[in-house]
């Protein structure tokens, strides 16, 4: 039984179609990253995964149960983090309360304990360590991108969902940001990783799929997607990508 | 020398009460990004409970004071269920003009029950006040400042030191990202308004046996409170309390020394002056939402 599925699943905006009809699945360990361009309803299948946006039809099983009806609350407490696109530090709280907050799905761990674990996250990300005690909004987009990310962990999820996180930020914070995402993959959590960034999304990945205006296109293993033809003109070229 | 004193302690007394409801004015914005124009009806409501218990019912001043703010707690709880919680999702207007319905509703209906005439209030305390030299501490105004000074430092621990605290925080700042962590976000905007209910309440209760109890009172306090906020900077904890008790003195000595008639002028005189040369308030754009 994969950890997740998605069959056949439908999100309207109004009028807009965003996904028509997908179908997907994670197995328990897996890397798998959603490559597609702006708009291709990438966000939108996680944001349907975490239950910020309710399908208009399909279902969502995670360890074979329905989600359906189920709000983001309620979500995260089975064991789904969602790391959104724009990674979202609260502005006004410190490095350390962001990443404090990620436990907040998890009942009945004491204050000191979360503050233990907090303090565990800076020995992964060894570069936020000396910002800790600063506010969020003092902080730059990699600093911010590696609170969003030890704070999704920090709700010790079974499925960790991440949306571009390489957007905007420098190529050699990149790098360090899919450095942690291996470390996230050694370390045995599920990841579903959304990325415009083919080259470096597929390097982490133990399969991929192909998004394209709301269907998916086409998946495989990352060197299969790295050699296909379509994949290769439409998402990993240099002319699609800008758009 | 003596009346300055004297002034300056009169006006941070009026000043706390000020305080107190622009900080429960501050934190229901900050929680849900509307302005609650039913606020000042929370001190209303609460001083006519104290009315009901103290006064009505003949009952212990300690007595009454903890059922009133008990009272407040539901009334408060109340409020986010019928005036707040069906809008949530709805852009601010809906919201402001429910407020603005309840605030007329909860007015006429006081009205309705104990009519026009103000009702009396004696201090909470049992002694007059103190004198230190030729300057008196009235003990009602003492009251006032201590109670503001506990609230105050309560305030600032629970936010700052517990993780209750930190989520209502989170909550204020991003409510999506907040239930993506799995924070009740519904049942943070309920601690809100409960809390916020409570403390405007106890500054009406506070501000009762110097302002007379009546169904005009929450609409002046809400009005000050609206403008501490302002001089304050909008949504800035601080700058409320800070906002506040400039007012407070601001009011007391412009009617001592210009015009006690105009006594609230003052204070709308100094706001519309705000408005115009700085806008964002002494606090403004401290914290800056970027991100």
């Amino acid at each position: 039984m994969p950890l997740i599925e998605l069959k056949d699943l439908s999100v309207r905006y109004g009028e807009i179609e965003a996904l028509r009809g997908i179908s997907l699945s994670v197995e328990a360990g897996e890397v798998v990253t959603l490559l597609g361009a702006n708009g291709a309803g990438k966000s939108t299948t996680l944001r349907a995964i975490s239950g910020l946006t309710k399908p208009a039809s399909g279902d969502i099983l995670f360890e074979g149960r329905s989600l359906a009806g189920l709000g983001p609350e309620q979500i995260v407490r089975l064991g789904i983090a969602h790391v959104p696109e724009g990674r979202r530090v609260f502005p006004g709280l410190t490095s350390r309360e962001n990443i404090m907050l990620g436990a907040s799905n998890r009942s009945g761990v004491s204050k000191s304990d979360i503050a233990r674990e907090a303090d565990a996250m800076f020995d992964l990300f060894s570069d936020i360590r000396p910002f800790a005690d600063a506010l969020g909004w003092t902080l730059s987009g990699g600093q911010q991108q590696m609170v969003a990310v030890a704070r999704g962990l920090m709700a010790k999820p079974k499925l960790l969902l991440l949306d571009e996180p390489s957007l905007g930020l420098a190529p050699v914070i990149v790098s360090k940001v899919f450095d942690i995402i291996k470390e996230i993959r050694r370390m045995g959590t599920t990841v579903l990783l959304v990325e415009q960034n083919a080259r470096m999304g597929l390097s982490v990945a133990d399969r991929g799929y192909v998004l394209e205006t709301g269907k998916l296109v086409v998946s495989g293993n990352p060197s299969e997607l790295w050699n296909n033809e379509d994949v290769r003109a439409a998402y990993l070229g240099g002319h699609a990508r800008a758009s | 020398m003596d009346l300055v004193y004297q002034l300056l302690f009169t006006g941070i007394g009026i000043g706390s009460v000020y305080a107190l409801v622009a900080l429960g004015f501050v934190l229901i914005f900050r929680a849900t990004n509307v302005v609650n124009f039913a606020q000042g009806e929370f001190s209303m409501v609460a001083a006519f409970l104290m009315v009901i218990f103290a006064v009505d019912l003949e009952w212990p001043y300690w007595l009454s004071l903890i059922l009133s703010l008990g009272g407040m707690a539901i009334y408060g709880a109340l409020f986010n269920l019928g005036v707040y919680y069906p809008l949530r999702h709805r852009t601010y207007l809906p919201v402001i003009i429910s407020t603005i319905g309840a605030s007329i509703l909860v007015t006429n209906s006081t009205l309705a029950l104990y009519g026009p005439q103000p009702q009396v209030l004696s201090n909470l305390l049992d002694f007059q006040g103190i004198n230190l030299g030729t300057v008196f501490f009235d003990s009602q105004y003492l009251l006032i400042i201590g109670v503001t000074i506990v609230l105050v430092a309560f305030q600032y621990w629970f936010f700052e030191h517990t993780l209750l605290g930190k989520k209502l925080q989170a909550t204020s700042q991003d409510k999506e990202m907040a239930s993506l962590l799995g924070i009740p976000v519904a049942a943070m905007i309920m601690i809100t308004f409960v809390y916020s209910a409570m403390i405007g309440g106890l500054a009406g209760i506070l501000v009762a046996p110097i302002l007379f109890v009546s169904i005009h009172m929450g609409g002046t306090i809400a009005l000050k409170a609206f403008a501490a906020t302002i001089i304050g900077g909008f949504g800035d904890v601080a700058g409320a309390i800070i906002g506040g008790l400039a007012l407070g003195v601001i009011e007391t000595f412009g009617a001592a020394y210009v015009s006690v008639p105009y006594k609230d002028g003052f204070a709308f005189l100094v706001l519309v002056m705000f408005l115009v040369f700085r806008p964002q308030g002494i606090f403004g754009e401290r914290v800056a939402e970027k991100a």
